[in-house]
């Protein structure tokens, strides 16, 4: 009762917060994106489909449904979807599930769900949803959070979706980021530091053993090194598994190398030519760097940490917890994209499979990020001026 | 809670949303200064990296250096010669080009057709073109085809010197004779252009290219005269044909410096198609090593790759190393009864009546075999056999061209009176042509080794950088007196003895006649041989003309000592010439 007073008062307050800022940070990014997907596209598109702007069109087209769907999300009050927090988890497993019948199969890893003319991966929605539900689940169990019992649920709920992720996708970095966001929409929501300097060391120590044991089993040439166990060798050492594993890692090496601080010129890019196979998907930021120099490649990642000072921004002043939580787990969603990205193109970890926010091709993920902002937009409408 | 929440709200939310800001912020800074390290310190190697994997190298054949005779002929040229290919993804009007490619190279459409059509990066259509059809072609200006220049060797005189130039193979590099021995004067550095492609292999337009220039091959400039050379061949042709010989070789050079005028093995063949087998031998039904036997046998240079029984001329050494040693003068008196006995063998002179008595010198006209017999048993084996050595015949002579046969001698050990005694008179022994002219040269030039050789010097193709070659000569390999003996010896065979067949009038010349049966004995196969030299005072020409297996006549001194005199009535005069001019 008092939340729907609240809400008539501010609608009623013309005073009411639109985000300029946020909007144009990413409309600069998306812009920004079409023109290199041009760019590191064409060549190949005009190659394969007789079409430069082929790949173009396709992300226009999915970017302006995308917009179209940010200004319904941002016109809608936020709270309008907790209700439906425990159907986005339920819609989440059973996408997932439904990926073993009717997964189409792409590069080698089922993703994705083709209903009529449209694709859609579920590891997008569960990343949406995901969101939802935490915020939600986190508002209700209230003062609950502090205590042991519901830090641990909250760490808990995530891992069936995540697992699943993992084994039915085959797609490991949306399960990091769904573990991520939960991680983070946690850390914001419990006072509590200790644990998680606790769970961090453990992770830290967790994926140290597991490269010292894979460097050992490769020592003792024991041959039942999985895909996984190989990427691992490859990102040690690169130029070793140039031919296998190694190969995108060392031609998005090459891109960003020889971009060196001034970049060859938008357009100019060698690499995007055939050697760094579709470069306008994951690898872009290579290409970017190697068009763009090291100026243009700290360009984007100024514009990404203005973006997520933008989220820290809103989830600081939103109106409750419950936007607040949503926007810190899209903020989580965004920079955990983002870091893991670029920590892949420039070989900082692990090669796998993850694309950036807003400038890579991929229609699907390009619709659910901006449904996102959407959102944040919406709490940001909750803040009053005179709050600020 | 709606009280509480706004509180918890406003301190630990939000400092801890602070928090994850500046986590995130730490970890951008990672990644930026990983893009540091990258794109500033390690950007001079992966720029390097990508350019090794963007361009492709392609080569530009230098052109070969011309080898040329002594009058300044070229005997080995190059000819510029196109490649026409098509580039697939640069063609735009598909069907004029195969028009176009079907009239310029008399190709068939579904040839062409299929090649145009191919989706591939280049593709060659035909290489080897005409220049004039690459230019017409070239003028035509369609997108896609690419007539690219090349070289390819060229003899003007077809299959003249054939065995002594050689020939070169795809490469452009030397497959046999001078042509391998001078490879790396003629063969120049080959250039490269570099050009950007995209990782399948098209280039990229706008990148352009960086063309390192080929430099071109050293031209040789050999002591071949082509006049001596072609009419060389001409008489060795005339003599094949009329004696219905095997082979005939022809070697002409100057004793004095060993610089070879002509050397002569027909068949000769077509340097310009060096891999096509005469009529008369069936080169299509026989396997591929087969084939390559017949080719070699083909390319043989006969002077220098195979040996042989030289028979009489061989008495030129006996009775070099017989005057040396003091085993014999010019005076002593001999008696040919028709044979002489060597233990208990009886070795027969050719005549079979004998020549009753004569002096050395007559002996040495009448090529009689029982003087030269009983001159080597003086000598002795041990003192035969260091002439052999100071002689230079157990060594290779040392020519420019490869494939040099060595001699086939006798162990010193296993000399006995009877091998000696038939060593005396030039058999049961094998040296090449090219040892026995090398070694009379030394023995008539005054006692000095001459290595014999075609290269002269090599020169840039403007002359500058001329680097001359020069060749080692032995000293006092006989005296010069014996030299002298020698020649006045060898003018008497020819004025008055068995080579009186080579004299020309109005030159005082030298020489020695030869006959000699080939292994197995009996089979009625011969040599005729004659060796002369003129003027027989101070020679400057040495000449020697084998004739392999003729039918009918085959004596030297009368079907061999012919090809020489025609020879020298020619080129003397001519050398003449050639020697006024220069002075």
């Amino acid at each position: 009762m008092a939340q729907r007073n609240s809400s008539r008062r501010r609608q009623s307050n013309s005073e009411n917060f639109m985000d300029y800022s946020l909007l144009f940070i990413v409309l600069f990014l998306l812009g920004f994106g079409l023109v290199m997907v041009y760019s590191t596209s064409s060549y190949e598109a005009n190659l394969d489909y007789n079409n430069a702007a082929y790949y173009l069109k396709k992300q226009l087209f999915a970017t302006i449904l995308g917009l179209i769907a940010m200004l319904v999300v941002a016109n809608i009050p936020y709270h309008f979807w907790e209700r439906f927090a425990v159907i986005g988890y339920l819609v989440s497993v059973v996408l997932i599930l439904l990926i073993i019948p009717f997964g189409h199969e792409s590069h080698g890893a089922k993703r994705w769900l083709y209903i009529g003319p449209i694709s859609l991966q579920p590891a997008e929605v569960a990343k949406l949803c995901m969101i939802l539900f935490l915020a939600s689940m986190i508002c209700t169990m209230g003062k609950q959070i502090r205590y042991r019992k519901g830090f641990w649920m909250v760490l808990l709920v995530p891992m069936p979706i995540a697992l699943m992720l993992w084994k039915i996708t085959q797609n490991m970095s949306s399960a990091i980021i769904v573990v991520g966001i939960a991680v983070l929409m946690l850390f914001v929501s419990c006072p509590d530091y200790k644990r998680f300097i606790l769970l961090g060391l453990a992770a830290v120590a967790g994926a140290a053993a597991v490269v010292f044991v894979i460097v050992q089993m490769a020592a003792s040439q024991v041959d039942s090194l999985d895909f996984r166990g190989a990427r691992i060798l490859a990102w040690l050492d690169p130029e070793a598994y140039a031919s296998g594993k190694g190969f995108q890692t060392i031609q998005a090496l090459y891109a960003i190398g020889s971009g060196g601080v001034l970049g060859k010129g938008l357009g100019a890019s060698m690499q995007k030519l055939g050697f760094l196979p579709e470069a306008q998907n994951d690898m872009i930021f290579s290409i970017i760097c190697e068009e763009l120099g090291l100026f243009g490649g700290f360009a984007v990642i100024i514009m990404f940490i203005m973006l997520i000072w933008r989220f820290m921004v809103i989830a600081n002043n939103a109106p409750d917890l419950f936007g607040a939580l949503l926007v810190v787990g899209v903020l989580g969603h965004i920079a955990i994209q983002v870091i893991l990205n670029i920590a892949v193109v420039t070989n900082t970890i692990p090669n796998t499979g993850i694309s950036l926010p807003f400038i890579s091709y991929g229609g699907s993920s390009v619709m659910f990020l901006l449904i996102e902002i959407g959102l944040v937009l919406s709490v940001a409408r909750g803040i009053r001026l005179k709050d600020l | 809670m709606m009280d509480e929440m706004p509180y918890q709200h406003k301190t630990y939310h939000r400092s801890k949303t602070v928090v994850v800001m500046f986590l995130c912020l730490i970890v951008f800074g990672i990644l930026m200064g990983r893009l540091v390290y990258l794109m500033v310190f390690r950007s001079e190697y992966y720029t390097m990296k990508a350019k090794e994997l963007h361009e492709r190298e392609r080569s530009i054949k230098a052109a070969r250096g011309r080898i040329i005779d002594a009058g300044g002929k070229v005997l080995a040229d190059n000819k510029t010669v196109c490649t026409i290919s098509v580039i697939h993804s640069q063609i735009t009007d598909a069907e004029a080009v195969i028009a176009m490619l079907c009239k310029e190279l008399g190709l068939s459409e579904e040839y062409v057709r299929k090649r145009v059509e191919k989706y591939s990066s280049i593709e060659k259509i035909k290489s080897n073109v005409d220049k004039s059809v690459g230019d017409a072609i070239r003028a035509y200006d369609l997108a896609g085809v690419k007539v690219d220049e090349d070289y390819k060797r060229y003899y003007p005189y077809d299959s003249l010197g054939s065995k002594v130039l050689g020939f070169t193979g795809g490469d452009n590099q030397g497959i046999i004779g001078l042509e391998v021995i001078y490879e790396e004067y003629l063969q120049g550095e080959a250039g490269t252009i570099l050009t950007v492609t995209d990782a399948k292999g098209v280039e990229v337009a706008e990148a352009g290219e960086e063309r390192v220039e080929p430099v071109g091959g050293q031209d040789l400039y050999i002591s071949m005269d082509m006049n001596i050379q072609s009419y060389a061949t001409q008489l060795a042709l005339q003599t094949m044909e009329t004696k219905e010989a095997d082979s005939v070789s022809i070697l002409v050079m100057n004793p004095q410096n060993g610089e070879i005028y002509a050397m002569v093995n027909v068949p000769e063949f077509n340097l310009n198609d060096p891999y096509t087998l005469p009529d008369t031998v069936d080169g299509d039904n026989v396997s591929e090593e087969k084939k390559q036997e017949l080719l070699n046998g083909m390319w043989r240079n006969g002077c220098i790759n195979d040996t042989y029984e030289p028979g009489s001329t061989f008495k030129i050494i006996t009775a070099a190393a017989g005057l040396e040693s003091g085993a014999v003068k010019p005076t002593d008196t001999f008696n040919c009864p028709g044979f002489i006995m060597v233990e208990d063998r009886k070795i027969r002179c050719h005549k079979v009546g004998g020549h009753g008595a004569e002096d050395f010198v007559q002996g040495t006209m009448n090529s009689c075999n029982p003087v030269f017999i009983t001159v080597g048993l003086r000598i002795g084996v041990e003192r035969y056999y260091s002439y052999f050595k100071q002689f230079g015949l157990l060594d290779r002579t040392g020519i420019d061209l490869p494939g040099e046969a060595g001699t086939i001698m006798h162990n010193v050990d296993n000399i006995g009176p009877v091998e000696l005694a038939t060593i005396s008179f030039g058999q049961s022994f094998q040296i090449t042509p090219i040892q026995l002219a090398v070694t009379a040269s030394s023995i008539i030039n005054g006692g000095r080794r001459i290595t014999p050789h075609f290269g002269v010097r090599v020169a840039d193709n403007d002359g500058s950088n001329s680097q001359v070659f020069s060749y080692p000569v032995r000293d006092h390999v006989v005296s010069e007196e014996t030299s002298e003996t020698m020649r006045y010896i060898l003018e008497q065979v020819v004025a008055e003895g068995s080579g009186k067949n080579g004299a020309v009038e109005g030159y005082r010349v030298g020489g020695k006649t030869a006959t000699s049966q080939t292994l197995p004995r009996g089979s009625g196969r011969y040599i005729a041989s004659f060796l002369g030299f003129a003027p027989a005072d101070d020679p400057q020409v040495l000449a020697v003309a084998i004739i392999n297996n003729p039918q009918g006549t085959y004596y030297g001194g009368q079907i061999a000592a012919p090809v020489v005199r025609q020879l020298f009535e020619n080129i003397l005069p001519y050398l003449e010439k050639m020697d006024y001019n220069k002075t």
